[in-house]
């Protein structure tokens, strides 16, 4: 039973190429399926342009998909805007790369930490300032901080605040984006650490976006790599990391310098990243990809079931069944 | 890029055509003419055949389109002082108008823009300070307190300036001190935040870091970013060629284009006032829409597409 | 170690009295790939740009730096234009905002050109092809005409380091120069900068919070905290046997890509405020091990392996329990 689930997603911009060009749809997310188990983090890699933070968005309602469906607790997903939609904020919600950007420098923490609750109708006054109160210990912020305005406040206690207020109306899921990002590395450990235990503590499942695939690997349960709006390898992350079946992931993994010897040579890329704006044809990674064949450019390779039950899209990883056959 | 030039320039169109509609209204609307012009002693009959020898008698909708088509054909009326065609009377004026306004544009962009630049790179000195002192108080003290000042000062205490009128190359001071001094204010303010903006930013950093002379990373690589912010505001004092000098041509009776604005304005002389506006709004407009493309120019951003991201 | 190209002795830097810098000693030899490791704060950028002159004027710095047998600190501006750029080179972090995006980018690179050999004309047109073409920069006739928003990042930061390259350096200090870029590009930039650092002899200092990027690519590895450099070791060395208890809990802290999976060890508490440094070493607040003679003086330099010292006076103890 999951918790969230989006089928065949993806969503379509319109964008103009130049200033007086012909309007020319991209495709940021492109048929992308997945689901979230209750109280399980599901973690989702990639670079520039690969759309993991469009698919946070379209996974929270915030914006519609072009094609597809978004189910949450077993219903669709509502339309932003709309009444039910509102309504669900309170099971959903989002913490991002820049916590100072996130809260209003006016209004002092706990205020902004109290607020969902006032929104959303939950107890009174009393009841309130004691919510806000244990939520603030359960991040692990002095009482005395409580008080303060956001800009007086580190990088660490600032993206604590945020959590805090995100976890406010007990959410079901929590959509965290680059949430690590911009911290440093023993912040970003007290940060990490705290997910998992509040994770543990209330069963709130994750869609955790980042770029980082150390802390990823750290805190999913499962993970999904994207490149140019699609999936291109799904599964443990431990199977993953250790030895990544698609090229793209096996670059990725690669390229992450690790103190120590290396566990996978590492594969460096060239070229750029490609603009989702002009899409290859074929697999969109063939360009770059140091193993491709014709048919990568000819055809897109659908998400399959690899041998150890992963799920990656490419014509060069054979597909289980067929290993089964032989 | 045609079509960027399109839109402006029907934009630009449309500005003007709304000045002067705008202009026609209030103007029609706030005062009998004929009674100005004739005195509210005059006879009746006087004041009716005023009228109809000038179409006021006819419906405000029909005098706007007997205005409006008039204008496309190049007629802009005139004056119900003299009769003579609005054109003529607001042309003979134009050359005095820019004896002061353009002597005074060099005196904004000729002090402001320096001390600004200045100002910025003795960031927080007592130059800075002393400098930003009087920019502030270029900008607030009006330009008719300013002029009365200088008048009371030069003219009447020290006899050494005409206080008035357009007599030779003296009586041209005073009036240009008067107009340029706020607009060099504003200039020296707004030209040392875009510097000290543009020298925050990294690639100074880097150009210091390759080991550019710090003159030639001010002039090289700081102007040029600091002149895209700077050039909007040049281009409203060009804009304003025609229009600034309004209050000053009156304190120092300078018989400009400003001055007969006035004039035409009390005596509700439409066609002068209407030729005037569009003088006015065509020469804003025109220098906005220079401004624009010469945005295109100086910041090669605003030209084309941007690439792919590589970058998080 | 052989003569030395840098010599930085004692180096303090405040702001408006704050101290950033405490007291910097280190040596840097010709061709050596020296790595400069620390969290924000910790005054690993501003040990290099107060070096080459480059703080503001609020800025206060005493101390030595010396190249060869000339010293930086407060040689007058001809001087340090000469050697910026010409002797030592440096690159920044995010190279979108570090090129100027008015000026194409093959002109920023004929700068240098001219600045530091003189060179003009057709003469340095053709050696800006030939820069482009040494740093991987594709299509590079038609590159040297464009703005840097008409590039990638990847490609932003090839430019700066043609840019830097153009002076014939025998220093580049590459300031966090793969931060904030993807990750497959930080691997083609490494390389590149490993592959320019061999064919051109020139030695590197490599300043970066990711110690995964430091490990890779510099021999020796020194490690920042609150102004000061607490330890320094040969690369393995460090991350094998670390000995202060900072490095040690730096990378408890980090998240492994091998390996069984482990609850991070965070170390408590936050880096020192300059306005309130603790009186005798600056970790002592955080460390586990602290004692009373912690805070008594600043821990010098004391030597726990062969090329390998830790500023912490406990360094012998805590060496011997096991990790």
């Amino acid at each position: 039973m999951s918790l969230l689930s989006l089928d065949g997603v993806s969503r379509v911009y319109a964008t103009r190429r130049g200033l007086f060009g012909r309007p020319v749809p991209v495709r940021a997310v492109d048929h992308v399926s997945f689901s979230v188990a209750p109280g399980r983090t599901l973690g989702i890699v990639g670079e520039s342009g690969c759309g993991k933070s469009t698919t946070g968005r379209v996974a929270l309602g915030i914006e519609r998909p072009s094609e597809g469906h978004v189910m949450f607790e077993g219903a669709p997903m509502p339309a932003p805007g709309t009444p039910g939609w509102r309504h669900m904020r309170a099971r959903l919600q989002l913490v991002h790369q820049d916590p100072l950007g996130a809260m209003d420098r006016r209004l002092t923490v706990a205020a902004q930490v109290e607020e969902p609750l006032e929104i959303h109708g939950i107890g009174d006054k009393t009841e309130r300032r004691d919510r806000v109160a244990a939520l603030l210990r359960d991040v692990g912020l002095r009482a005395d901080l409580a008080q303060r305005h956001p800009h007086e406040l580190s990088g660490g206690q600032r993206q604590r605040a945020v959590l805090a207020r995100a976890l406010a109306t007990d959410p079901a899921l929590l959509v965290a984006d680059e949430p690590v990002s911009a911290l440093d590395v023993s912040i970003q450990a007290q940060v990490i650490n705290m997910l998992t235990d509040l994770q543990e503590a209330r069963g709130i499942a994750m869609l955790f976006i980042s770029h980082d695939l150390k802390v990823v690997r750290q805190i999913s349960h499962e993970v999904a790599v994207m490149y140019l709006g699609r999936v291109v390898e799904q599964g443990d992350p431990e199977a993953i990391f250790a030895d990544p079946l698609h090229p793209y992931s096996r670059a990725l993994v690669s390229a992450i310098p690790v103190p120590g010897p290396r566990r996978i040579e590492r594969v460096v890329l060239t070229g750029d990243p490609p603009n989702p704006a002009d899409r290859p044809s074929g697999c969109a990674f063939h360009p770059r990809c140091p193993v491709a064949v014709a048919a990568c450019a000819q055809v897109v390779p659908e998400l399959r079931h690899a041998a150890d039950g992963r799920l990656v899209a490419c014509h060069l990883v054979p597909e289980a069944s067929l290993l089964k056959a032989a | 890029m045609l079509r960027f030039v399109a839109t402006r320039l029907g934009r630009a169109l449309l500005t003007i055509t709304l000045v002067v509609t705008f202009a026609f209204i209030v103007l029609r609307l706030s005062g009998d003419p004929a009674l100005i012009i004739m005195s509210p002693d005059a006879p009746p009959e006087a004041l009716a055949a005023f009228r109809e020898a000038w179409g006021l008698d006819e419906p405000i909708w029909l005098q706007y389109l007997k205005y409006f088509t008039a204008i496309l054909q190049g007629e802009l009326g005139q004056s119900f002082r003299d009769g003579r065609p609005a054109i003529e009377l607001v042309a003979e004026r134009i050359p005095a108008t820019l004896m002061l306004t353009l002597p005074a544009l060099a005196l904004k962009v000729g002090l402001g823009i320096p001390a600004g630049m200045y100002a910025a790179l003795h960031r927080n000195s007592m130059t800075d300070r002393v400098v930003m002192t009087f920019a502030v108080a270029g900008f607030t003290v009006p330009s008719f307190v300013l002029g009365l000042l200088l008048v009371l000062v030069f003219a009447v205490q020290l006899g050494w300036l005409p206080s008035g009128g357009q007599d030779g190359w003296r009586s041209v001071i005073l009036p240009v001190i008067a107009m340029g001094l706020g607009g060099a204010g504003v200039l020296a303010r707004f030209t040392r935040s875009a510097m000290l903006e543009v020298l925050g930013q990294p690639y100074i950093r880097t150009a210091s870091a390759k080991g550019v002379p710090w003159g030639l990373v001010v002039r090289g690589h700081a102007l040029p970013n600091a002149a895209i912010p700077t050039v909007t505001v040049v281009g409203f004092m060009v804009g304003s060629l025609m229009a600034g000098a309004v209050v000053v041509e009156s304190v120092f009776s300078w018989p400009g284009v400003g001055r007969l604005m006035v004039v035409a304005v009390a005596n509700r002389d439409l066609a002068v006032v209407q030729c005037i506006l569009l003088l006015v709004s065509a020469t804003m407009v025109t220098s906005n829409l220079i401004v624009d493309l010469l945005y295109g120019v100086l910041d090669p951003r605003l030209r084309g597409t941007a690439p792919a991201g590589g970058g998080h | 170690m052989p003569t030395p190209l840098i010599t930085i002795r004692d180096l303090r830097v405040s702001f408006h009295g704050l101290p950033a810098l405490r007291g910097i000693d280190l040596d840097v030899a010709p061709g050596e790939a020296v790595g400069l490791v620390g969290e924000s704060g910790c005054g690993k950028s501003v040990t290099w740009l107060a070096a080459l002159g480059l703080l503001p004027r609020t800025a206060t710095v005493t101390g030595s730096v010396r190249l060869g047998d000339r010293e930086l600190l407060g040689a007058p501006p001809s001087t340090l234009d000469r050697v910026r750029g010409g002797r030592i080179a440096m690159i920044f972090q995010d190279p979108a905002t570090a090129l100027n995006p008015v000026k194409r980018v093959g002109v920023q690179v004929a700068e240098a050109l001219r600045l530091h050999r003189d060179l003009h004309g057709g003469a340095a047109d053709a050696e800006v092809l030939r820069l482009f073409d040494q740093v991987g920069i594709p299509d590079a006739r038609r590159r040297v005409h464009i703005y840097p928003h008409e590039m990638s990042g990847g490609q932003n930061q090839r430019v700066m380091i043609a840019m830097a390259l153009a002076g014939q350096p025998e220093l580049l200090v590459a300031d966090e120069p793969t931060t904030a870029l993807d990750a497959t590009i930080q691997a083609q930039i490494l390389d590149l900068l490993r592959r320019l650092q061999q064919e051109t002899g020139m030695a590197l200092v490599l300043i970066s919070h990711d110690l995964g990027v430091v490990a890779e690519m510099c021999r020796r590895v020194c490690v920042m905290y609150a102004g000061r450099i607490i330890e320094q070791a040969p690369s393995d060395a460090l991350f094998a046997h670390p000995r202060h208890p900072y490095t040690t809990g730096l990378l408890a802290a980090l998240p492994d890509m091998v390996g069984p999976k482990r609850r991070l060890e965070a170390i408590p508490g936050g880096v020192p405020e300059p306005w309130n440094m603790p009186p005798g070493c600056a970790f002592a607040p955080r460390c586990a091990h602290a004692t009373a003679a912690c805070d008594a003086a600043i821990p010098g330099f004391v030597p726990t392996g062969p090329e390998h010292v830790a500023a912490c006076i406990h360094v012998e103890s805590l060496a011997m329990v096991p990790a």
